[in-house]
């Protein structure tokens, strides 16, 4: 079958399953699950080599004649979309179940739906007021899923700031596709390369899109949003509604022609996005917000190779730029799946022990053994080490940025950063993990609340089994990958389509799988010994010391202390603490919490004038006639010594 | 069946070779300072000692704790089949291997903290937290440098990379991954590997709490990982590539063995600095790496 079907049942049925969503769960996952499996199916089609999907139909909606298409581009990003929506619906019918969230649970079975439906539509439409209607709906549906849990304030908080940080996103959008509109004579999208008069709108596009992927000083929204929402909510937002900025970017720096400054700005972004978003992630005692923090990183991870990209293209088609884009849109895949992988395993650890500081939790891995060691790999993934998804991904952006290096170009000097960015934000990325996974899941239950945990069920165990099977795979066999990656490439851009793979992916491969089978092998050699070799147990040995408790554990503060110091620039903690008094001292504390300091330093004193300069403004506004009446005399009367004064000479 | 040879020999001189380093070291110091010191053979004793010795497990200790040093050690493994040995080259080269050589030694640091958490220790904390924090610097410099060898020979693949010699940032060069050397491997002034009760340590805090063979593990691929930057750092430095074969393995022999010498006269002769100063340090060694490729970039050029 052609995509064209496949995607309309897809659509069906996933509007089937919204409306009979809310009353019926079992047969909502049913479809849900038919319907991303169709969808999966047409974008796979289209990657696999099946031709592009093109559909123009005269049938008018808001005024303007409806056109699909499904690209590389497009289809790439579809995949994944299809693969956290049927994860996370499975994932959500127990951990967001109608026992435990009888109000909220239907709600968000039926946004669920419309969120997917709405992100399939922004992918597929080619017409600019299609697209901002899907982009709209997508936006609004996101809302709903954050603020499921409307009850709790901060999740209220967090919600709005989220709608108006997207819709301060959208607002550049609408300015971007009505002036495409207005210069081109037509809504309608596609390869308008030749047309350089257009290069100019870039900028409103990545202001737009920017917001919408969490760039760094645009990522405000982000953090307080994936902290707060619902688990499968947070891991559907980051790993895929983070993603529709980079397509929005990929898509229209395909179409479009592009000013010759906007590789250096958009690499450049990438960079500082990759760096300060893993330095704010390391700080982080929440962990939610610490994963928030990370997808900063790998969306500037994946701008430094789109950037590359954009500067190969604009230096006369140098190929080394086909490594950057393949590394950025395989990262799009990987980061999709290591990071819902982490959202959900942070989900259980939530369900299972009612708080997110890292500092309360603690010997988690008897009580939840799956939960912990997926978590490992999703960390592993995630800091980019061998043998799993995110080094291919990483290694891809560093060879096209290494190939620019030696090319000795102008673009050298852009790629020189970029790669030592890289670097610092990967072994950033481990001291965050090594904190992360360790504090929650290693060493004795800090609180009471932990003792008590429990391993999730299987119906939240398979979606996370399912996406560390996507972490393995792309890192064992890179090779299987390649041709879909490389078509979603050439579609983006066709000169570099006749060239052959450069990188030399099954090497990487056999390597990759050979340490996966050695480490193994190892590993369960080395236990099978230790365990031959006694495996007496015996509490932990602190220095003589002879009650060590469970609070006198390294903490997550203490732990990223140094390396947070480095940043304390731009971290700006907030610290508060008393010390201890007297002989014998009571209500000794010390707290200490990283602010988004973008938002609490820069847009809030911003917006505080702002409401100011209203509230002053507003006092002119009271309800008493007689000055109304006064307002209208004296206008009246400067407008009349106006007119006297135009008329005197 | 060449190859088969190939890359059994190489596995049995990476795995063999090793544990004589430390013992190498040791009797620098202890020329350095009069005594007679311990065999140069010690760490092998040890070694068979341990893998022969009972294991004592923390009560909070995962499975992690025993697999985490098996991982690190085949990382170093791999990471040291990776790396050219002078005249015979690489046992398989592609490009970007160099990439994949750092993110091993990032995998082998990854397990090492993780298996040092698992005890719930305030010690496995404090070592954990030190390791990957100042790795950050060293990681930074390590890419510098091999950014700076990549300028100067056009290539990503080590056999290539490494075959000619340094040019005009060589010095540089040298000194950069010289420290990076020393903070790779926990030596003085970094850390000391003579005392482990310390407050102050970095390595040998964490691994404090293993015993029999995990810890035998954890020694060898200490040892390993000394090799490893001592052969890194001669191949960078020295034109290898650029020799007939058999000079080329005295070359290659002689710089390691100057490693060494260099590595236990630091040990004899300066303290362990303080903690604040560490970065310090570790930031010009980045910032010698970083000129050295600067230098590259220029001499290319001209």
């Amino acid at each position: 079958m052609t995509p064209g079907p496949l995607l309309s049942v897809a659509g069906v049925v996933l509007l089937l399953g919204l409306v009979v969503g809310p009353g019926r769960p079992q047969l909502w996952r049913i479809l849900t699950l038919c319907g991303v499996a169709i969808g999966m199916g047409a974008a796979v089609r289209v990657l696999s080599g099946g031709g592009d999907w093109e559909w123009r139909s005269g049938f008018p909606l808001g005024g303007e004649a409806m056109h699909l298409r499904l690209d590389g581009v497009s289809a790439l990003f579809l995949v994944l979309v299809c693969t956290v929506g049927g994860g996370g619906c499975v994932y959500g019918g127990e951990y967001w179940s109608d026992h435990h969230y009888p109000a909220s649970a239907p709600r968000g079975r039926a946004w669920w739906n419309a969120l997917l439906v709405s992100l399939g539509w922004v992918l597929l439409s080619a017409n600019g007021l299609h697209f901002l209607l899907g982009w709209e709906l997508f936006t609004v549906s996101a809302y709903f899923l954050i603020t499921l849990d409307r009850q709790r304030l901060q999740v209220r908080a967090a919600g709005w700031l989220y709608l108006v940080a997207s819709h301060t996103g959208t607002v550049c959008l609408f300015a971007f596709f009505a002036l495409l509109a207005a210069r081109t004579g037509s809504w309608d999208l596609g390869p308008l390369r030749g047309q350089a008069g257009l290069s100019s709108l870039f900028w409103l596009a990545l202001l737009g899109f920017g917001v919408k992927a969490g760039l760094f000083p645009l990522h405000v929204w982000l953090p307080s949003a994936h902290a707060n929402a619902p688990s499968h909510v947070s891991a559907i937002l980051s790993g895929v509604a983070l993603k529709m900025g980079v397509y929005g970017i990929v898509r229209f720096s395909g179409w479009l022609p592009v000013p010759a400054a906007s590789g250096w700005v958009v690499i450049g972004l990438g960079s500082v996005s990759a760096l300060l978003g893993i330095a704010f992630s390391v700080a982080q005692n929440d962990f939610k917000r610490m994963l928030a923090y990370c997808s900063v990183e790998n969306v500037g991870i994946i701008f430094i190779g789109v950037g590359g990209a954009m500067l190969a293209v604009s230096h006369g088609d140098a190929p080394w730029g086909r490594l950057a884009m393949a590394g950025a849109l395989l990262h799009v895949w990987n980061h999709g799946a290591f990071k819902s992988l982490l959202f959900l395993g942070a989900g259980s650890v939530l369900h299972a022990a009612g708080t997110r500081e890292m500092s309360r939790l603690g010997g988690l891995w008897p009580r939840m053994p799956w939960t912990a060691g997926l978590f490992v790999l999703g960390s592993v993934a995630a800091s980019g080490l061998p043998p799993l998804n995110g080094l291919v991904s990483e290694w891809l952006i560093y060879l096209g940025l290494f190939d620019a290096v030696a090319g000795r170009g102008p673009a050298g000097w852009a790629a020189l950063p970029a790669i030592l960015a890289l670097a610092t934000a990967g072994a950033l990325a481990l001291v965050g993990f090594v904190k992360t996974g360790a504090l929650i899941f290693l060493g004795a239950p800090r609180t009471r609340a932990v003792a008590r945990a429990d391993e999730c069920g299987w119906g939240m165990r398979v979606p996370m089994l399912a996406l560390a099977a996507v972490c393995l795979a792309i890192g064992l066999a890179p090779v299987l990958f390649w041709p879909a990656v490389s078509r979603a490439v050439d579609a983006w851009h066709p000169a570099w389509a006749t060239r052959e793979s450069p990188a030399p992916l099954a090497t990487l491969g056999l390597f990759q799988a050979t340490l996966g089978i050695l480490v193994a092998t190892a590993a369960a050699a080395l236990w099978y010994r230790a365990k031959s070799r006694g495996g007496r147990r015996a509490p932990t040995w602190d220095c003589g010391f002879r009650a060590p408790t469970a609070r006198m554990q390294y903490t997550a503060a203490s732990f990223a202390g140094i390396t947070a110091g480095w940043f304390d620039w731009i971290l700006q903690p907030m610290l508060r603490w008393r010390r201890p008094r007297g002989l014998f001292p009571t209500g000794a504390f010390r707290r200490e919490s990283v602010p988004e300091t973008v938002l609490e330093r820069v847009i809030s004193p911003v917006a505080a004038g702002v409401l100011r300069v209203s509230t002053a403004v507003r006092r002119l506004q009271h309800g008493r006639l007689q000055s109304y009446i006064l307002y209208l005399v004296t206008g009246l009367l400067g407008l009349g010594v106006l007119v006297l004064l135009e008329g005197a000479p | 069946m060449i190859v088969m040879l190939d890359l059994v020999l190489r596995l049995a001189l990476w795995l063999l070779l090793p544990p004589l380093l430390p013992g190498l070291i040791n009797k620098v110091k202890a020329w350095v300072a009069g005594r007679r010191g311990p065999p140069v053979l010690q760490l092998y004793h040890d070694l068979a000692r341990l893998w022969q010795k009972d294991v004592v497990l923390s009560n909070l200790a995962s499975p992690g704790f025993v697999i985490a040093p098996a991982v690190a050690w085949v990382a170093l493994v791999g990471a040291a089949m990776l790396l050219p040995l002078g005249p015979t080259g690489a046992a398989f080269g592609f490009r970007g291997d160099v990439l994949l050589l750092v993110y091993l030694l990032a995998l082998a640091r990854f397990a090492t903290a993780w298996a040092a958490l698992e005890t719930g220790s305030a010690f496995g904390g404090m070592g954990a937290a030190r390791e990957v924090s100042y790795a950050v610097l060293t990681e930074a410099a390590l890419v510098a440098a091999v950014l700076s060898l990549s300028v100067q020979s056009g290539s990503i693949t080590l056999a290539t990379l490494l075959a000619p010699a340094a040019g005009a940032g060589a010095v540089l060069l040298a000194g950069g991954l010289f420290a990076v050397l020393l903070a790779e491997n926990c030596r003085v002034p970094f850390d000391d590997p003579n005392t482990h009760l310390e407050l102050t340590m970095i390595h040998e805090v964490m691994v404090l709490d293993h015993s029999g063979p995990p810890l035998a593990v954890i020694l060898h691929g200490a040892s390993l990982k000394l090799l490893l930057f001592s052969v890194l750092l001669t191949e960078a430095v020295l034109p290898l590539g650029r020799l007939p074969p058999f000079v080329a393995a005295a070359a290659l022999a002689g710089g390691v063995l100057s490693v060494i010498l260099g590595v236990g006269l630091v040990e004899s002769l300066l303290a362990r600095f303080a903690f604040r100063r560490v970065p310090l340090l570790l930031t010009t060694a980045f910032l010698l790496c970083l000129f050295s490729l600067l230098v590259a970039w220029n001499g290319g050029a001209a």
